[in-house]
């Protein structure tokens, strides 16, 4: 019984290597590539590690991280999205859980048919808003500036509808015991509420981080000023301006893509969920 | 509240306005009726590529989308039939989906690379002839939806949710009857996974057809109006074409048009969709 369950899962887990090799090796490859010396790219069989194309020794370099981060502008996109993200996330959790919280808890005229209206916007694809919202960030002067990257995405409808149905879950009785003991309602928001959902605010926080950080549409078509480019709009402009020098382009790639990863490694329970659940915004 | 009348109703209102009329988002819109719905569609000296972005766009879901969830029921089919090691797996085969588009964009550049890229070197092994994957114009859409496989885990995510969902109870009854694996996906799992295969379809399908970020970082040769959609526009997406207008062509007004066209586009898709889904469920 034993060895024929083995026998029986074998073909399974050679499929599942076969597909995970091929999710995982274009990572690799790029990774390989960053660290290579520009002259041992270009070789006639693929090499998956940076070794000297004459002798075979192993050559990495950190040379290529060095020129996209002072000349590439990396550098400073780097920042840049790290900045964003900084003031974007956390203002965008707060401002969708007060949303959410009116939403499931203050009952005020309209309400219901107002969120029915929001969730319809929903259905909008973002390419049709695009043009108007460019305009209206323009009449805001917002144009071309930090704000304008941040103000326009600092409430999510999917976001508000996810903490919404959260807070609805969560029972009654609490905030009503807690207003019998004087409490108001912010302090019942920030100090009953909050502290319950922590769950469903990783989620939100973790997704909308790993979807700022990638964004590329929304920065591309509001910004002009290359100061101002967060990462992915900087790889975008190094990959076509250094096209025949792929290990820069994957020295670039390498820094906008490992630090994902990285939170997907450590938050990767919550990151399944909240995909689950979001399907990251899609 | 305001947020929303602003980012989202007013946006989405005054697309339909603009769509009617002639703007470059300097200079104040000139009403000009339905000229640019026709224009879009029957000028083909002024738009000459309309139909062939249409054309390129249903082209490109015809394959994706397919092809993404075949891979992704696949890929929960086995992630689900193992318990060791199913974690690591399951984390592999993710990683692709938290990548930035540009990032996606720079590293299958490469990948697909004529001379050095990994692809062709692989296909060497069996002895299949190299290809200039994203110059030759029959082989761009399923290199694109080869890379959309790729990064099909929020399928595979969702899928196995689904499978989870199935009662072992049934499962076991079905191999009590003597059913065969492959009799045991067909008649149970797969009627069984309906719902979340709909739900894929329709999210995939509206996804596939506003594809973007990804054909404007592996299409766009550097600034200025450069930006071509690939060989003989073989990459020209819809909304490739849509930006091309709205942000290089300064054509804001017929830019509002293709995006309102692309709207309705999708409600009627959705909303057959749905009737489908009633039927089946009466």
């Amino acid at each position: 019984m034993r060895t024929s369950k083995k026998v029986r899962l074998t073909p399974i887990y050679v499929a599942l290597v076969l597909l995970a090799a091929v999710s995982v090796v274009p990572f690799v490859w790029m990774l390989a590539t960053s660290f290579k010396h520009g002259s041992d790219v270009y070789t006639k069989v693929p090499s998956l590690l940076p070794l000297d194309r004459k002798t075979g020794d192993w050559s990495p370099t950190l040379e290529n991280y060095d020129h996209v981060l002072q000349v590439g502008g990396l550098g400073q996109a780097f920042l840049n999205s790290v900045w964003v993200c900084l003031v974007l996330v956390p203002a965008k959790l707060l401002i969708d859980a007060l949303a959410a919280y009116s939403f499931a808890r203050i009952p005020f005229p309209g309400r219901d048919k107002l969120f029915v209206l929001m969730l319809a916007g929903m259905m909008v694809p973002t390419i049709t808003l695009l043009v108007p919202r460019i305009h209206v960030t323009q009449q805001l002067g917002m144009f071309d500036s930090g704000w304008g990257l941040i103000i326009p995405n600092v409430a999510s409808v999917l976001d508000i509808f996810l903490l919404r149905q959260f807070f609805l879950s969560l029972p009654g009785e609490l905030e009503e015991a807690a207003r019998i003991d004087g409490a108001g309602r912010m302090q019942i928001f920030w100090r009953i509420i909050l502290p319950l959902s922590k769950p469903v605010l990783a989620v939100v926080t973790i997704t909308s981080f790993i979807f700022h950080w990638n964004d590329l549409v929304w920065p591309l078509v509001v910004l002009n000023d290359p100061e101002l480019y967060t990462l992915p709009l900087a790889l975008q402009q190094l990959a076509s301006s250094e096209s025949g020098r792929a290990y820069y382009i994957m020295a670039g790639a390498a820094l906008a893509v490992v630090p994902v990863i990285v939170v997907l490694l450590i938050f990767q329970r919550r990151i399944m969920q909240g995909i689950a659940f979001t399907g990251l915004k899609s | 509240m305001a947020y929303f009348i602003i980012f989202l109703l007013y946006p989405a209102l005054s697309a339909l306005y603009y769509s009617f009329t002639d703007w470059d988002l300097r200079t104040d819109a000139a009403w000009v009726g339905l000229a640019n719905y026709a224009d879009l569609i029957f000028d083909d000296v002024k738009y000459p590529h309309f139909w062939k972005s249409v054309q390129v766009t249903l082209q490109y879901t015809l394959i994706a989308v397919p092809l993404t969830l075949g891979t992704a029921l696949a890929q929960a089919l086995l992630l689900n039939a193992i318990r060791r090691g199913s974690n690591v797996f399951r984390l592999l085969l993710f990683l692709p989906v938290v990548t930035a588009e540009a990032a996606v964009g720079a590293i299958w550049r490469w990948l697909y690379d004529p001379q050095y890229g990994l692809v062709n070197s692989f296909l060497g092994l069996f002895g299949i002839p190299g290809q200039n994957w994203l110059n030759t114009p029959e082989l761009v859409i399923p290199a694109l939806a080869f890379i959309a496989a790729w990064q099909c885990g929020i399928s595979m995510i969702i899928y196995l949710a689904g499978l989870k969902g199935i009662p072992d109870s049934i499962r076991e009854a079905a191999i009590i009857d003597g059913a065969t694996p492959v009799q045991r996906f067909w008649r149970v799992v797969f009627p069984m996974l309906r719902p979340t295969t709909f739900y894929l379809l329709v999210t995939g399908v509206i996804a596939a057809l506003q594809v973007f970020g990804l054909v404007y970082v592996i299409f766009s040769g550097g600034g200025g109006k450069s930006v071509t959609g690939g060989p003989e526009q073989s990459g020209l997406t819809y909304v490739l074409h849509l930006y091309l207008f709205a942000f290089r062509y300064d054509a804001m007004g017929a830019a509002c048009a293709m995006s309102f066209i692309l709207f309705v586009f999708i409600m009627i898709i959705t909303a057959l969709q749905f009737k489908f889904v009633k039927q089946e469920a009466s």
